[in-house]
């Protein structure tokens, strides 16, 4: 695309020339017209969202009703991936984004990358840099940039089936090697499988690479893109010859996540752990998980570790709001950006439905939500037992704007293993050839 | 690729003299103004795009470093792609498969009910067209579910013989997991057509034939079957041409066989995946544009093979 | 050419031999029936139903089709509703836009001996190989251009174009429409269009309703153009805000507390409705009408 970069700029500058008077009116294709919520104050000036938090509209209605000087318009484009597509699509056609964008973290990059994301800095990020932690706000930037407000993480834990364990006799691992342990024992006794290794979740298997110490990522955007890739280090191949084995003596599955298989596996017993982030109960509950025969049973404990003398946290997941370049007033929506999902009532709402682990440190150092009893895990303190102790230890990962195609190679390659075509090892070796290809062909100086 | 079929199906025909009377200039305009709003969307929503996707394949665009004029280079990249490569041939043993079994079906189904005249054939008829009716993303969700292991009819089947249900969704049988979709989907459409064709023969014919002491076998076999021969030639064509881009299923079962339905699955697929999630645009028209090519060349072949090039085009 | 079918209907009387074929044809019955079947059934079920070890393919205890229908149409504000109407909206306009444009191009095509017909013929054949995902991509961008994405016509328009459409009107009015009728309107001083609404409309309706039929067919079904230009959601049509369904019930903490599974299910069964009925009711004419273009 010729727009791609300074084209495109002028594009939206002019666009909002045009809408910029006809506001809330509607005009100017629509900007403001097609709203989900109820714009309150006709009046304000309009900053348009795309968002797919499942408790959004009350979100945005509580942002709408104590803002006066600005409005939220906000839609749902579509869950994860296929906003993505669709702000990508805008992106490059350099029209038809919204002012700001709820975007993963890992994703931010990408469309920094390509211009489309404006630098927080100078634009209130300053104001509220002490409310979250440093990890939270390394996954946000890109170099010395800030592209986006964080708002909930995923940090990670091991849940489990307790009444699984008790009847095999096994108490949560703390290890990797106590894991496939436990795994073998409820195998031998003919028990269900222990976990699984899901082809189609690379993010939440660079997760596990990160949790061994391996960095497979170094950006720096200052230098004309100069990205590191460390794809086949030892700790890589360790992680992935470990999860091949499992998969290769039958003690985990190798089925995707998220589907309707998997979920009625879950509900089944099919599975004695299920290792996941924070708001993973929120999902669960929603496919039907721990509301029929199998309530009551769910338990969470910290994920194993490889040195547990050295224990890494690890994240999966979570979103940042972004403003983007296609804007009519950055400084608007980045008000937008910062105080939405902000307010004490909406992060509450997000915690108790445990629709959102908040990275909000107001809420992460609240007594309320750290002792808070989850109804899911039968009243275990899972926050103060797993996620408070794992979001605080959480470094924060490297991000790079090749994270699509890193995804769609490494679902390729865990793909290889779960059929049994290649080894960890060999994996990872086909895995860092794939991606350095990407980024070399991308421009990108390869380290 | 429009352009480029323009002169290979015309010159197969000899160009009629028009008729030259005294109202054919009105007659002309009159034809043209026939034919205009239809141009004008074809030009806007066709012809432009096309121009425009074609303009686009002729640059390449890296994240760092822009985009610049790389004239062909795409489209030799294409061709030495692997991932385009085996999308190619993915698609061609495809079609080599589904299409001939699907026909087989399609016209099996259609012969049974040309031969059957009762209530019940008539319901069949209906039922059997009735997937046609169902957005791909519906049927792609039943068959998602359908094929499952947990909970789908086949596990209950597989748990009476005492076998683990077979994994459609697995990157083994994914092959046949989507033949079944697109045959449950379109076999009843190919077999409506072919059966309309077979309604509309002379029943004189059999007459005759039966006289001369031909079984339905025969009749089937010597009359009926050349008869709709072109209206076979016709949806082998439309199977093939769709069979090539195949797109919709694999794609709408992908979340579900994220494993065995990679992005690079198909070559229409690879183009979607560089375009609208890689923001390639360029390298997504070139693909586009090879596998155009690589239609219109399956499909001449095709048609030369069966020298009836002139029957559908005439 | 469509009466042909039903008057037929008496021909062979019924043979006891043919009673494999019978049974055989009962066996693909069931095999093109079971997804339907499945959906009706399912979408009875609550998501412990769907997903508890059931019989999927029979009802679960509670068949509670109420309190899904009630879930369907309350849930995310009702929208669904909506999206049936958007989906009404681009079957009618854009089936019936690509119907008209169709039924005068096809006419013109083959009742007129105008300069350009055999190049323009065969560059409209040729573009029925055009895969419709490559156009999708540069349309966006021009639509972009013209703030026309995010818009109903964004979507509706696309759908005009039916190069199909326009083949096979031209080859049933090249044989339905008796040129002796046209030049014997004209020598009664009728004009062209007249002609053709008074003369050769009337011939071609069966044509015309079986081209109507499968673009509001192929408009109702079309997912990866509205998925592309749309990013509303309250401009979705069923097939895209099913896709969003499906994709939010699978994503991460994007379904919140609540399953979508069997709202998906039930909007599916009631999304295939009206496309099933206008075939049932209609059947009369597009079965003769399917086999245009076949037969010459």
């Amino acid at each position: 695309m010729l727009s791609g970069c300074g084209g495109g700029d002028d594009d939206s500058a002019a666009d909002g020339a045009g809408t910029a008077s006809a506001g809330a009116g509607g005009g100017g294709g629509g900007k403001a017209a097609n709203c989900t919520n109820k714009v309150r104050n006709e009046q304000a000036p309009v900053v348009t969202m795309w968002a797919w938090y499942p408790n959004m509209e009350k979100v945005v209605d509580n942002f709408n009703s104590q803002n006066d000087d600005v409005q939220i318009c906000w839609t749902n484009a579509g869950a994860g991936p296929d906003e993505y597509e669709k702000f990508q699509t805008a992106v490059s056609a350099g029209s038809g984004a919204p002012d700001v964008v709820m975007l993963e973290a890992d994703r931010i990059p990408t469309f920094q990358v390509q211009d489309a994301l404006v630098d927080l800095k100078g634009l209130g990020y300053e104001d509220v840099k002490a409310n979250f932690s440093d990890g939270a706000w390394k996954d946000v930037s890109v170099g010395d940039g800030v592209f986006g407000a964080p708002v909930d993480g995923g940090p990670m834990g091991m849940i489990y089936r307790k009444d699984v364990f008790d009847k095999y006799g096994i108490t949560p691992p703390k290890t990797w090697d106590e894991y496939e342990a436990a795994a073998q024992k409820v195998k031998d006794a003919g028990g269900p499988l222990f976990g699984d290794f899901p082809a189609n979740q690379p993010a939440y298997v660079t997760a596990l690479l990160y949790q061994n110490g391996a960095q497979p990522f170094n950006y720096s955007p200052s230098d004309g893109g100069t990205i590191g890739i460390d794809l086949d280090s030892e700790a890589v191949k360790q992680v992935l010859d470990y999860w091949a084995g499992l998969t290769s003596k039958g003690l985990v599955g190798k089925q995707d996540q998220f589907t309707p298989e998997y979920i009625s596996g879950v509900i089944g017993g099919d599975y004695a752990t299920y290792l996941s982030a924070a708001w993973a109960p929120g999902y669960l509950q929603g496919a039907g998980v721990g509301t029929g025969d199998d309530k009551g049973v769910w338990a969470t404990a910290p994920l194993p570790q490889w040195d547990p003398s050295n224990p890494v946290q690890v994240n999966w997941g979570g979103s940042a709001f972004s403003v983007t370049k296609q804007a009519d007033n950055p400084e608007l929506a980045a008000k937008v950006a910062f105080g939405v999902y902000a307010d004490d009532a909406s992060l509450e709402e997000g915690w108790k439905n445990q629709i959102i682990f908040p990275l909000s440190l107001k809420v992460l150092n609240d007594p309320a939500f750290i002792d808070y009893k989850v109804p899911f895990f039968n009243g275990q303190q899972a926050n103060k037992e797993v996620y408070v102790p794992a979001a605080n230890g959480y470094q924060g990962m490297t991000y790079t704007p090749i994270g699509q195609y890193f995804y769609t190679a490494f679902t390729k390659q865990i793909a290889a293993i779960n059929e049994g075509k290649a080894s960890g090892s060999e994996a990872a070796d086909a895995l860092q050839k794939d991606v350095e290809g990407y980024a070399k062909e991308q421009g990108f100086t390869v380290q | 690729m429009t352009l480029s079929l323009t002169p290979s199906t015309s010159t197969a025909h000899p160009v009629r003299a028009a008729r030259r009377r005294a109202p054919a200039r009105r007659k002309n305009l009159a034809g043209w103004l026939f034919v205009a709003p239809f141009g004008i969307v074809f030009v806007t929503m066709l012809i432009l795009p096309l121009g425009y996707a074609l303009y686009l394949s002729l640059f390449r665009r890296a994240l760092i470093g822009g985009t610049r004029l790389v004239w062909f280079d795409n489209y030799v990249k294409a061709f030495n792609d692997p991932s385009f490569r085996e999308g190619v041939s993915f698609v061609i043993r495809f079609s080599l498969v589904l299409i001939p079994v699907q026909m087989a079906i399609s016209l099996a189904v259609a012969l049974m009910l040309d031969l059957m005249v009762n209530r019940f054939a008539r319901f069949s008829r209906l039922m059997i067209f009735m997937p046609y009716a169902i957005p791909a993303v519906i049927g792609a969700l039943m068959w998602g579910f359908l094929y499952s292991k947990n909970f789908g009819p086949l596990a209950d089947i597989s748990s009476l013989v005492g076998a683990d249900a077979p994994d459609f969704l697995g990157s083994k049988l994914i092959f046949w997991g989507l033949f079944n979709v697109v045959t449950w989907q379109w076999a009843g459409y190919y077999m409506i057509i072919l059966f309309a064709a077979l309604q509309g023969i002379d029943p004189s014919l059999y007459e005759a034939a039966r006289m001369d002491g031909a079984s339905q076998w025969q009749i089937a076999l010597r009359i009926k079957i050349p008869l709709v021969a072109p209206a076979l030639l016709l949806i082998l064509v439309f199977a093939l041409i769709g069979t090539l881009q195949f797109f919709n299923e694999p794609k709408i079962l992908q979340p579900l066989a994220a494993g065995a339905l990679p992005e690079d699955f198909t070559p229409n697929m690879y183009a979607y995946e560089q375009a609208f999630n890689l923001a390639n645009y360029n390298y997504g028209s070139a693909i586009s544009f090879s596998l155009g090519a690589v239609v219109f060349v399956c499909v001449y072949l095709f048609l030369f093979a069966t020298r009836k090039r002139g029957s559908f085009l005439s | 050419m469509s009466s042909g079918v039903t008057q037929r209907g008496s021909r062979t009387p019924r043979r006891p031999r043919y009673l494999p074929l019978h049974v055989l044809l009962a066996f693909l019955v069931v095999y093109f029936l079971v997804p339907f079947w499945w959906l009706i059934v399912n979408s009875s079920k609550s998501s412990a139903g769907l997903f508890g070890g059931g019989n999927a393919l029979w009802f679960s205890d509670d068949i509670d089709y109420g309190e899904n229908f009630r879930q369907l149409f309350t849930y995310g504000g009702g929208i669904y509703r909506r999206w049936l109407l958007n989906s009404a909206l681009y079957a009618v306009a854009g089936g019936v836009g690509a119907t008209v444009l169709a039924v005068l191009a096809g006419y013109g095509f083959a009742k007129y001996r105008f300069a350009g017909r055999r190049l323009a013929f065969a560059i409209l054949l040729g573009a029925v190989m055009v895969p419709t995902t490559a156009l999708v991509i540069p349309t966006f961008i021009l639509f972009a251009k013209i703030d026309l994405t995010n818009t109903v016509w964004a979507v509706i328009l696309p759908t005009w174009l039916n190069p199909f459409g326009v083949y096979l009107m031209h080859v049933y009015a090249r044989d339905a429409v008796p040129d002796e009728l046209l030049d014997a309107a004209r020598v009664d001083g009728a004009g062209e269009f007249r002609t053709f609404l008074r003369i050769a409309l009337p011939l071609m309706r069966p044509a015309i309703i079986t081209v109507l039929l499968l673009s509001i067919v192929a408009s109702w079904n079309n997912y990866f153009l509205p998925l592309a230009m749309l990013s509303d959601n309250r401009l979705f049509p069923v097939t895209v805000g099913i896709g969003l369904w499906q994709s939010t019930a699978s994503t991460y903490g994007a379904a919140g507390g609540q399953s979508l599974w069997s709202i998906i299910i039930l909007g599916s069964l009631i999304s295939v409705v009206p496309l099933i009925v206008a075939f049932l009711t209609l059947q009369r004419y597009w079965q003769g009408g399917l086999s245009l273009g076949s037969l010459k």
